[in-house]
């Protein structure tokens, strides 16, 4: 089998504008899921309200489509009364850390064993472009006219803080290593996060500078600072501009589990 | 043995295997009784986070083919509408327990009522339709309860017992059945379109994890279970066969006690009240005066009225300001009088007698 | 091995152009049936997975095919080379 077994062909080509990440962050993500060499029959997507959130729909497996933030409060129903299912959950920055960020931050702390992929491209991309947690201090959206004046939340950090076992952060531009970063978070027993930066060129990038598909890449790709790399600048002292994306895995560790396959 | 109680034995007789909840008062030594019992039956029992959660992961481990269910009261059930409207739309069995207490918001969390009859039915966004027991003895929280599951998967949609806090935290004996009837939820045939029903309106069940690899969404689907969200046709077909499945059956489910049928006068109570109503019976021992008594509340069927068809006069007590007596005027020409009852008190026995002296 | 581009599912959107270290995708000129301007190939028999794939027995490089949303590159097998006439005119 390859990743693009698991596709359910006749419900593509998916909905997602020219050029939007997501579309990528599933390749990596099936990529990595058929490395590890699971069955389809085992295999469930959990999904909440998103454009991310349409992924499952287009993959060959059980998947769940459910209410906007709760998908991992379902997958948790899911995973406990049948631990040997293999359940990953995509998720967008908005249904995952604003209405959902009460079920994000307990299931680190559970360390349930799910793991949970987050399209984060720093908007409200299905509902048009409104502004999320995660959009940046001063970047544009449709209720932020004026640039956004809240502080992003620092999704890897609050899962690591939470008690997440795995924790992972790449862009859509790093498709080897997210799709690596996935793998370890599929096996790593225990809650699993993986963020992975997209453009949203139609409803992020359109209002924020990136003009073509093309640019919000390149930044990605300008911007990303590997984790050890930052750690060594650190302790030389040296500044770490506010606008680098910090990328690799940032957890890893081995706290006990709930759900675990036995 | 208590209300509560007796509710998480029906609840483990029958063979659910997962509760997921959020403790409230009073329904809270439901939750409590099955993390206690459950673990011990090899099944799951989780506190979730909040009642959104809780009613999320009953529907995730349904999905699995355990029988699930959650138990609440009106602030907890207010949080689980969006989620049960998911329940609805994408047919997943599903028990939840209201032990209801005194609304709107924080009310009286101690005391009981039967507030939300009307939100049980129509709480959640769009036309839809549900079942609701509602148990007047211990014994009935433990039969309704085991009961509801087996409605749960035949209609493949929630069920509530709606319960209220007297008949919760009420203790009386219960005789334990040997068994509990069960009737198993119907699988999908291997081939068959997942959304797509025979006669009875509901198709088999998907388990996951059994190699259907079908899509469950809350959008609108069409019979593959694939998103077609700007259909009329598509949506008005699901609408109409999510409310038809239940509607259509309303009078084979319905469930009731039925006393003096040849009556003029009749009360029609469900859950506590129904014992206020049987004190006035008791004492009277009029046989003129008869006595509705709903195990099954919604969908309320207008057929038990012609139960009584000499009946000039339908009185209603209800701890609230007339929710089901609204339902019941809707269906006949017959007078029907609510006797509200707010505060957490049950009816005065005497206070019904002295109505009955003003009508009959 | 051949690599091709499905024009039923590519919207053109240029992120293999961006990737490939052997530039062999290069911006459209043309719109299709589709209005998409689907990428052009530069001489595709260069790339990695097309000459390799067979003797690892795996996806080589393979990084356009990660990164394009919507799933429209692949690689196809080429049939056994039929023998040809040329005509050679001097
Ligand atoms: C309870 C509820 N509130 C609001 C919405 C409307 N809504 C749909 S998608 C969405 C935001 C999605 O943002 P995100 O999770 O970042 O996903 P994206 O589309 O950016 O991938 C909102 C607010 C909804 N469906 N349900
Ligand atoms: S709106 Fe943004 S996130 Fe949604 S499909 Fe379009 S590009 Fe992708
Ligand atoms: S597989 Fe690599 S070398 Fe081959 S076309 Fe794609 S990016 Fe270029
Ligand atoms: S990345 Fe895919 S969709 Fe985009 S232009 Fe290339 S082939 Fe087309
Ligand atoms: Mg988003």
């Amino acid at each position: 089998m390859t990743y693009a077994d698991w596709f359910r062909e006749d419900r593509l080509p998916h909905i997602y504008c020219v050029g939007c990440g997501n579309g990528t962050v599933i390749n990596c993500t099936l990529s990595a899921v058929d490395q590890m060499g699971w069955e389809k029959e085992e295999t469930v997507f959990v999904s909440g309200i998103g454009c991310s959130s349409r992924a499952p729909g287009y993959i060959v497996t059980d998947s769940l489509h459910t209410t906007h933030g709760r998908a991992i409060a379902f997958a948790t129903g899911i995973k406990m009364a049948n631990p040997d299912l293999r359940v990953i959950v995509f998720t967008g920055d908005g249904d995952l850390a604003a209405i959902g960020g009460n079920h994000f931050i307990h299931a680190c702390r559970r360390n349930i064993d799910l793991t949970v992929v987050c399209m984060n491209n720093m908007i409200y991309g299905m509902t048009g472009g409104q502004g999320s947690p995660t959009t940046p201090p001063g970047a544009l959206s449709t209720t932020t006219p004026y640039g956004s004046g809240e502080a992003a939340f620092d999704l890897c950090g609050l899962a690591a803080a939470a008690g997440a076992n795995y924790v992972a952060r790449y862009t859509s531009y790093h498709v080897k290593e997210l799709t690596r970063a996935v793998r370890g978070g599929l096996e790593n027993p225990g809650f699993s996060f993986i963020e992975a930066l997209v453009q949203c060129p139609t409803n992020y990038g359109r209002r924020n500078k990136f003009r073509q598909v093309m640019d919000q890449i390149e930044y990605f790709k300008s911007h990303a600072l590997l984790v050890q790399k930052a750690d060594r600048m650190r302790e030389e002292g040296k500044k770490i501009p506010d606008d680098m994306i910090i990328i690799g895995i940032l957890a890893r560790r081995n706290r006990p589990a709930l759900g675990v396959r036995k | 043995m208590q209300g509560n109680t007796a509710c998480a034995e029906g609840a483990l007789a029958a063979g659910c295997r997962f509760f997921g909840g959020y403790p409230i008062t009073p329904s809270t030594e439901v939750a409590e009784h099955m993390a206690l019992k459950l673990p011990k039956t090899g099944g799951v029992f989780i506190q979730m986070e909040d009642e959104i959660a809780s009613i999320a992961a009953v529907i995730g481990a349904s999905w699995t083919g355990v029988r699930a269910m959650t138990a609440t009261s009106g602030p907890g059930f207010s949080l689980m509408m969006e989620n049960l409207g998911f329940a609805v739309i994408t047919e997943t069995p599903c028990v939840v327990v209201n032990i209801q207490r005194g609304g709107p918001s924080t009310g009286q969390p101690t005391m009981a009522a039967q507030g939300d009859m009307l939100q049980c039915r129509f709480g959640s966004h769009g036309d839809y339709s549900v079942i609701a027991l509602s148990p007047a003895s211990v014994q009935e929280m433990y039969d309704l309860t085991a009961e509801a599951f087996n409605l749960s998967d035949r209609f493949r949609v929630p069920v509530f017992v709606m319960a209220d806090e007297i008949i919760g935290h009420m203790r009386e004996k219960l005789v334990v059945p040997d068994t509990v009837p069960r009737q198993e939820r119907k699988l999908l045939k291997k081939g068959d379109l997942p959304f797509r029903a025979g006669d009875d309106l509901v198709p088999g069940f998907p388990t996951f994890g059994k190699g259907y690899s079908v899509h469950v969404t809350g959008l609108t689907h069409d019979e593959r279970g694939y998103p077609c969200a700007t259909s009329p046709s598509v949506h008005e077909d699901l609408v109409n066969r999510l409310v038809d499945k239940v509607e259509s059956a309303r009078d084979a489910i319905s469930s009731a006690d039925i006393v003096n049928p040849d009556a003029r006068v009749v009360f029609i109570s469900y859950g506590a009240p129904s014992r206020a109503v049987q004190q006035v019976l008791h004492d009277t021992s009029r046989d003129d005066i008869g006595h509705l008594r709903l195990k099954l509340v919604w969908p309320f069927a207008e057929s038990l009225l012609s139960r009584f068809p000499d009946a000039e006069t339908f009185i209603v007590p209800e701890l609230n300001l007339g929710q089901m007596a609204r339902e019941i005027q809707r269906h006949t020409d017959r007078t029907v009088i609510p006797v509200p009852k707010l505060g957490g008190a049950l009816h005065n026995p005497s206070d019904l007698a002295g109505l009955l002296e003003e009508v009959a | 091995m051949r690599l091709v581009i499905d024009e039923r599912r590519c919207k053109g959107c240029n992120l293999c152009t961006l990737v490939c270290p052997y530039r062999i995708f290069r911006p459209g000129t043309t719109a299709n049936r589709r209005g998409v301007i689907v990428p052009e190939l530069d001489r595709p028999e260069r790339c990695a997975n097309c000459r390799l794939q067979r003797l690892y027995g795996r996806t080589l490089c393979g990084v356009c095919q990660m990164i394009c949303p919507d799933q429209a590159i692949s690689w196809e097998e080429e049939g056994a080379c039929e023998p040809v006439k040329v005509a050679i005119e001097y």
